[in-house]
């Protein structure tokens, strides 16, 4: 164990700001600081002067065209991309099917699949959820019958994110209904646009659209879609929900988070004074910063197990649940601070119609919405109750 | 950065951990705190020997060369057995003490015994009153001639029963609250003037108030320099606080673990408890806090070096909220998920909650560094 700063990190840092300073837009980088879900060609044309750079996939290994990062400096990568405000890769390609792609897939598959997830050409929705299997996502029932080169998909999905936006979908389906659960499913890939393959659109708490419903009509699979063997789709699945949970503290984020709440309760005021200097709200605001300070060494200690040794213990389930339980709060004291000015719904700027331009400061718009989508962080990838039966079961043995 | 730890480090590690196993078992270390000195001084003599003490310090004042880590990696093991021995209070504040601010000439001879445990100094600083501020020293030192009178009381001083010399501060100019003036005395037990007032705390360890009651000083006894004791007990505070919050996420692991056995064997309505959903999750979010606390730690310990002495105080004062807040949530809910004998003094839990309790009191409650933060966050406002 040491805590020893190479200076090499300061000057990839400097390096990183750099570069953001000079490829990211003022207005994009400000549309991204309102909160809403990003543009899907907001986050492409990012992606994609990442790409150029060799950085869009900070967590690829270099053997898949990932950039060789260590773990502080994937850490320094994604905060500083945060804090300026430049738009979050895509998760469903970069973050939970690539990895998947380039672990199980086949050489076609990752020829074919990986270079569209490095450049942001390609975007995947998830189809993993469905109506009736949610926490228990082993008995799902989507269908896939072989029928020469191809499975016959029949089903629907649903809490499908991003698949509005998506060119590709990966999914789950049942492949054999005498085996075990878990042994019965496995891991397909599909282009978005197949014929009987429909996306309806889920509208969210804040009023925004993220998410699908997909139903699958005799959808026609080709069997080289199929990832890894047949039936092993759930171990991939899991190994795909604890790179999600690694993911979902989501450091850079709650910074991000944490530095918009500093602003706002800079500028709000509470009995004429900003109400950041309110004792009992500096207070709070001291709390979280401690648990954000936490959290930061918690995922610094789990990018580093994984370089140097595999992790034994699912480490993801607790950043899972502190990182998601953190946001909520971060976003709750945020909305706090706006006082009156939490109060109007304010519409996605690029959409025209009633109520485009309420009243309030222009830093108070997705706040609220934002709030309310995410109360969904302590629900997806495992809800947190699923966390601490993983952590019950597989650390404490009970 | 590197989060496992070296070959060495596990030696070290593996070290403490036989040590305890062997030697500290939980009656075993009623035995101990039943004895009228309420540690053992064998076993403080084998941990010298052992190199814990030195573990920490440098060479030329007689350590091992190693760094804070060295001293939490000893620490964590300790607390996972409740240990008596005053590793924080001599072997941690006090060494860094003399170590931040004594003369070279001083480190040289001072440190070396206290190091191979043949002297036990023990810091007396703390005042009622100072509400975690460690300028508030209310304890004066009048000139007399070329010495000092010293005028006071100093409270917590934890160890203090055991101790051969006091290393206490007195303020030699200035108002309560000034950085400047005050400075730090090197006083052995037996000097005129030293009233001790001793108590045993709940925990089960020695403390005392020492009354300091026209105790003559000389320059002889200074430790350092005069009137600037206050940036070296704020750097030894601060490796206390780390080392402190190691020992604490021993006390909570065990605590934790101790419990998990616990739901494994008790049964209640025909089935072991740990069958209980609601159970299972409640030891989960244990798990996560401990966890927590281990991070917490590594932080303040990635810190301690920072060239700015108030961002090291900031990451002190960040470890000690939040290894405060989970080790009083993890042995609280031990207690609680043992039910009624979670709450006796015969059992075990209990005294995890109880060391837990003494650890949050001392250097500072969280209450009080989050009033530190909270300042920084008001003043930054942007």
């Amino acid at each position: 164990m040491d805590f020893e700063r190479d200076p090499a990190d300061d000057a990839f840092r400097e390096e990183v700001r750099g570069f953001i300073a000079e490829h990211l837009p003022g207005e994009l980088a400000a549309r991204t600081k309102l909160g809403y879900h990003p543009l899907k060609a907001d986050t492409q044309y990012w992606t994609a002067i990442l790409h150029e750079r060799s950085w869009s996939v900070p967590h690829w290994p270099a053997a898949y065209g990932g950039p060789g990062f260590t773990p502080l400096q994937r850490h320094i990568f994604e905060e500083e991309c945060f804090l300026a405000g430049a738009p979050a890769l895509s998760t469903q390609g970069p973050f939970l099917v690539g990895p998947v792609i380039y672990s199980y897939g086949t050489q076609a598959q990752k020829d074919r699949y990986l270079p569209g997830i490095r450049s942001g050409a390609e975007f995947w929705g998830q189809g993993f959820s469905e109506p009736n299997a949610g926490s228990d996502l082993v008995s799902l029932r989507t269908r896939a019958v072989r029928d020469g080169d191809h499975y016959i998909v029949n089903g629907q999905k649903t809490w499908s994110s991003e698949a509005n936006l998506a060119d590709q979908v990966f999914f789950l389906a049942r492949t054999d209904t005498e085996a075990k659960p878990q042994k019965g499913i496995s891991f397909f890939l599909i282009d978005a646009n197949a014929p009987g393959l429909t996306v309806r659109p889920i509208i969210s708490l804040d009023e925004g659209h993220s998410l699908n419903e997909m139903y699958f009509d005799n959808v026609r699979v080709p069997v080289e879609n199929l990832v890894g063997e047949e039936g092993r789709g759930w171990s991939y699945a899991k190994f795909l929900l604890e790179n999600e949970r690694a993911f979902s503290a989501e450091v850079p984020r709650n910074k991000r988070y944490f530095e918009r709440l500093r602003h706002i309760a800079s500028h709000e005021l509470a009995r004429g004074t900003p109400i950041i200097r309110d004792p009992r709200f500096s207070a709070r605001m001291a709390e979280l910063q401690v648990e954000l300070e936490t959290l930061e060494f918690l995922t610094l200690s789990a990018l580093y197990e994984t370089r140097e040794q595999p992790s034994t213990r699912p480490v993801g389930s607790v950043l899972k649940i502190r990182g998601s339980e953190l946001q909520q709060r971060l976003l709750e004291m945020t909305a706090e601070a706006l006082g009156d000015n939490a109060l109007p719904f304010y519409p996605e700027p690029w959409i025209d119609g009633a109520n485009a331009c309420p009243p309030g400061p222009e830093y108070a718009r997705g706040v609220v919405g934002e709030l309310y989508f995410r109360r969904a962080t302590t629900i997806y990838g495992g809800s947190n109750e699923i966390q601490r039966n993983i952590i019950s079961k597989q650390i404490l043995g009970l | 950065m590197q989060f496992s730890l070296n070959e060495e480090q596990t030696q070290l590690q593996d070290s403490v951990r036989r040590w305890v196993r062997k030697n500290y078992s939980f009656s075993q270390r009623r035995g101990i705190e039943r004895s009228e000195d309420g540690f053992s001084r064998a076993h403080w003599a084998t941990m010298a020997e052992l190199g814990w003490l030195a573990a920490a310090f440098p060479e030329e004042v007689g350590g091992l060369g190693g760094s804070t880590i060295e001293a939490a990696i000893v620490a964590e093991e300790l607390g996972r057995a409740l240990v008596l021995e005053p590793y924080l209070q001599v072997g941690v504040l006090a060494a860094e003490a003399l170590n931040r601010i004594g003369t070279d000439a001083q480190r040289a001879s001072l440190l070396p015994p206290a190091l191979m445990g043949e002297t036990l100094p023990v810091l007396a600083h703390a005042e009622r009153g100072a509400g975690g501020e460690l300028a508030y020293v209310v304890t004066s030192a009048e000139p007399d001639g070329p010495s000092w009178r010293l005028r006071g009381t100093k409270s917590a001083v934890l160890a203090g029963p055991m101790a051969h010399s006091f290393l206490v501060s007195a303020r030699t100019s200035g108002a309560p609250f000034d950085a400047e003036g005050v400075t730090l005395f090197s006083l052995p037990v037996t000097h005129p003037g030293l009233i001790q007032r001793p108590y045993r705390t709940t925990d089960g360890q020695r403390a005392c108030d020492l009354i300091l009651d026209d105790a003559v000083a000389t320059p002889a006894d200074m430790i350092g320099g005069i009137g600037n004791a206050i940036s070296g007990l704020r750097a030894a505070h601060a490796r206390a606080i780390a080392v402190l919050c190691a020992e604490a996420v021993g006390v909570m692991d065990q605590a934790l673990w101790t419990t998990r056995d616990y739901l494994l064997t008790r049964r209640q309505f025909g089935v072991p408890i740990g069958t209980f959903q609601v159970l299972q999750h409640r030891a989960a979010d244990m798990y996560v806090a401990v966890e927590a606390a281990r991070a917490a730690t590594w932080r303040v310990l990635a810190h301690l070096d920072d060239a700015d002495p108030d961002a090291r105080d900031d990451a002190a004062a960040s470890a000690k909220i939040q290894v405060g807040k989970c080790g009083h949530f993890v042995c609280g809910q031990a207690i609680q998920l043992h039910g009624a004998i979670g709450v006796t003094e015969e059992y075990v839990i209990g005294h995890h909650f109880k060391r837990m309790m003494t650890l949050q009191q001392i250097c500072g409650h969280a209450e009080q560094h989050l009033r530190r933060l909270a300042g920084n966050i008001a003043a930054q406002a942007a």
